[in-house]
């Protein structure tokens, strides 16, 4: 009789380890299963090399505000604002190069400036105001919005626009490096750039493990000497960068900073947060499966309409499978 | 009013690996207060849950009146009337929803079906009923979260007597209780038994209480039934404590001599924790043990995480070797070398959710790193050493804490301010929740650490634990320091003494 129960209890020991592993690895999993399905269905058609590139071109802005969200919520906190900020990080960076004729480099670094500087809103906010994350951020979107548009006079900048107040741009020409920023391979690079450098902090220095530290456990974190409101800052601050990069690649990629032209990236982003989380039982926000999570996203998009469903339905499509996706990740959770 | 009997035959329950009740006959009827006394892990809450149908997976028989029932939901032994109020009270409270909805809140769910709509009157009027027959003056209208933690545990008592009650459980009530709230807690149970058809079963660490208030005593020891007795004149807490340890109270811990350096370490008028501490002195000598001691809520754990800046300090100054210290936060105290054991082990000592080599360097994880980055070598080194050094059981360095025992989650949380090389160490309550065994390897952790010539602060509320391994005693009442005392020249009974706030000289 107990050897019995000892086996029945090892047997299912065993299947218990087999499904936590299929959890764990649920979005790569579904990753390799789209890329074998499209395949089959449409052969060369979807495994080229154009059209891999075609992939991790579409996904690369997604995952910049993904790495920017993964920053922010390392250390248990949300930004509701990001991709409105970005959108006021394209508006500069499109201004600063048509209307005031800065080098490109320059704009890159006043762009960063500049939603470094407005990212002390969203610190005062949360730190010293003391306001829930999503809640501030959550009217910071409406700031965001407002003053932006304010900034750009309601229009999109553009070639051939005047400025606001009448003066006619200094430039009336984007140049190649300016485009050069949103194809591939650069956007690809930028943005396998961007996915090392947070891996590379997360994991290997002590500021990320502080980080993570403060995410699982505030108090605890707080009470082996970790300063948690500077850790805080300090992620909010790395969290601004990848905004400001997020905002130049949406600029570049569209020529143009068009009136709200990021805000539809955030729910991509956090979806991709959300899928990367679990991915090989991490268990918290990281870079790598951000980037899984992002590419899954757009693999799923890309195979969809070479099997030429209609764009329309894909949105329900894609919502289907992120939610599945995120059923294994929080579906083997013990309850609360 | 009919007698009920409700009692165990031969139960036993088996968790993996351990054997937690061995062969439990208990039984209690209506009409008494019984206590079920015995030191952590004996057996008190298994027995209980099992009784409160959440611990399904029991052998053996509990029967109601020589009728066997069958306990295997919380529902279950609802019906026959088990109510059980656990010690964290929140829980089994819904903070947002006023005080009628609470006491309510078993009704409401039950008559749902018949009645969809809820008439305000009348539940008011039912719960305001309820706390009035329990003689708790608490409005029914106030919302839980704003009442304190005495009137919580009344709600929830006032909850389990709203419904069918001949059982009443109350799992460690005073433990966060004020000498006044327990009084008043007394004078509800006194008044339960004398109204109602009710059988109360009490357990508590409080000895003294349980003598005050209880007709018989249950002693558990490891997983069995020691001896149920009844209170008498002569009973005393000696005579209980010695059987729940089944020995005597001097083989507790001998500490080893240390020889005492010159004072190092002093606080002056430290006021601070929103008035929960209130203009405390005192000193600590290099390579001494200096107890704080006092009830729960006197003030011990705000003292302790005020000296370490995690509450806001309002006056008084902290000097080390004569030296000013500015500590406005746990990091500017970690920086000038001092450690905090918090009593809250799991949400407050160790990061559960990393690993056994990253909790082990939390504390000072700058040691370990070159331009920021670290080295995993060292870092895996420094795991090593203090997994080994203090007995740590756990399969690798990898393991995250959350699986490790009390005991273990407890040495590393130790082992992190070791690693960090303190020099004044602060613990609070380092023993809460763990075994005898585990309790006696932390006390030679601590002796240790005082060996080699650092200094240790030990807050705790179990007085036999001050007595044997401090070297001096500071004992607080509603945050301040009533006496200080040589622990070789004192008993426990002169610290319970200032403990419960005399101002008389103890004689």
């Amino acid at each position: 009789m107990q050897a019995t129960l000892k086996r029945r209890s090892l047997g299912s020991d065993n299947s218990k380890k087999f499904l936590r592993f299929l959890l764990d690895w649920a979005a790569i999993i579904t990753l390799v299963l789209c890329f074998i399905i499209f395949t089959l269905i449409k052969g060369s058609n979807f495994m080229s090399q154009n059209n891999m590139i075609n992939i991790l071109r579409a996904m690369s802005i997604t995952t910049v505000f993904g790495i920017a969200a993964t920053v922010t919520m390392a250390p248990d906190g949300f930004d509701m604002s990001a991709c409105t900020l970005a959108s006021c990080s394209a508006y500069v960076f499109v201004s600063m190069f048509l209307w005031y004729g800065l080098p490109l480099w320059l704009c890159i670094v006043v762009t960063i400036g500049v939603t470094l500087v407005m990212y002390q809103l969203t610190m005062f906010l949360i730190l010293v105001c003391k306001i829930p994350d999503m809640l501030a951020t959550a009217a910071l979107m409406f700031v965001h919005q407002g003053l932006g548009q304010w900034y750009i006079g309601g229009g999109a900048v553009s070639t051939g626009m005047r400025l606001p107040n009448g003066n006619a741009p200094a430039r009336t020409a984007l140049s190649d490096a300016f485009s050069a920023i949103g194809r591939a391979p650069w956007i690809i690079i930028i943005m396998l750039a961007c996915v090392l450098v947070a891996y590379i902090f997360l994991e290997y220095t002590k500021h990320g493990r502080f980080i993570y530290a403060m995410g699982g456990n505030k108090q605890a974190a707080k009470l082996s000497g970790i300063n948690i409101k500077k850790y805080r800052y300090l992620a909010g601050m790395i969290t601004a960068v990848f905004i400001a990069i997020g905002g130049i690649l949406v600029a570049s990629r569209g020529s143009s900073a068009q009136v709200m032209c990021a805000d539809n990236y955030l729910m991509q982003s956090l979806a991709a947060v959300f899928v990367g989380r679990s991915v090989g039982g991490a268990e918290k926000p990281n870079a790598l499966g951000t980037l899984v999570g992002a590419m899954l996203v757009s693999t799923l998009e890309n195979g969809l309409t070479i099997c030429a469903v209609s764009y329309y339905v894909l949105p329900a499509v894609k919502g289907a499978v992120l939610a599945l996706a995120l059923i294994a990740a929080y579906a083997g959770k013990k309850e609360q | 009013m009919d007698k009920l009997t409700l009692g165990t035959r031969d139960v036993s329950i088996e968790f993996p690996g351990v054997k937690a009740l061995t062969n439990v006959n208990f039984e209690v009827s209506t009409g008494e207060i019984r206590a079920v006394v015995g030191a952590n892990g004996a057996g008190k809450s298994t027995l209980m849950k099992i009784l409160a149908g959440t611990n399904p997976d029991y052998t053996g028989e509990v029967y109601l009146n020589n009728e066997v029932v069958v306990l295997n939901t919380a529902m279950s032994a609802k019906k026959i009337g088990i109510q059980i109020v656990y010690q964290e009270v929140d829980t089994a409270l819904v903070p947002t929803l006023s005080v009628a909805e609470n006491v309510m809140l078993n009704h409401m769910i039950m008559e749902s079906r018949n009645h969809p709509m809820i008439n305000w009157n009348k539940m008011r009027r039912e719960a305001w009923e309820v706390l009035e027959r329990l003689h708790i003056d608490v409005n029914v209208k106030k919302l839980v979260q704003n009442l304190t933690l005495a009137q919580k545990q009344m709600v929830l008592i006032a909850k389990a007597v709203a419904s069918k009650c001949n059982f009443l459980i109350l799992d460690e009530p005073t433990a966060p209780l004020s000498d006044t709230e327990t009084a008043e807690l007394f004078r509800v149970v006194k008044h339960l038994q004398a109204t109602e058809n009710i059988a109360i079963i009490f357990i508590s660490h409080r000895i003294n209480e349980v003598i005050q208030i209880c007709e018989k005593y249950t002693v558990m020891r490891n997983g069995e039934i020691v001896c149920t007795t009844p209170v008498t004149q002569n009973t005393t807490t000696k005579e209980i404590v010695e059987k729940m340890l089944g020995r005597t109270f001097e083989e507790l811990f001998t500490k080893d001599k240390v020889q005492l350096g010159e004072k190092i370490f002093e606080v002056s008028h430290l006021s601070g924790a929103d008035g929960k501490v209130d203009d405390v002195s005192f000193y600590v000598k290099k390579g001494e043990i200096v107890g704080i001691a006092g009830l729960v809520g006197a003030g011990k754990s705000e003292l302790c995480k005020t000296i370490f800046g995690a509450y806001k300090k309002t006056d008084g100054i902290i000097r080390y070797n004569g030296k000013e210290l500015r500590i406005k936060n746990p990091t500017n105290a970690v920086k000038h070398r001092i450690g905090l054991v918090p009593e809250e082990r799991r949400k407050e000592g160790v990061l559960v959710n990393e690993t056994v080599s990253f909790n082990l360097s939390a504390a000072c994880l700058g040691k370990f790193c070159k331009a920021s980055f670290i080295n995993k070598k060292k870092v895996d080194a420094n795991a090593k050493r203090y997994v080994h050094d203090l007995g740590i059981a756990t399969p690798s360095i990898k393991q995250f804490v959350k699986n490790l025992s009390g005991g273990n989650q407890q040495k590393v949380a130790v082992g992190k301010w070791l690693a960090a090389d303190c020099d004044i160490y602060i613990f609070d309550e380092p023993t809460k929740g763990v075994d005898v065994g585990a309790k006696q390897e932390i006390f030679h952790l601590i002796n240790n650490i005082t060996k080699q010539g650092n200094s240790v602060i030990y807050a705790s509320c179990e007085n036999a634990e001050l007595m044997s391994i401090t070297d001096r005693i500071y004992v607080l009442y509603d945050g301040r320091v009533m006496a200080e005392i040589i622990t070789a020249n004192t008993n426990e009974d002169e610290i319970m003494h200032y403990a419960v706030g005399s101002d008389t000289k103890y004689a």
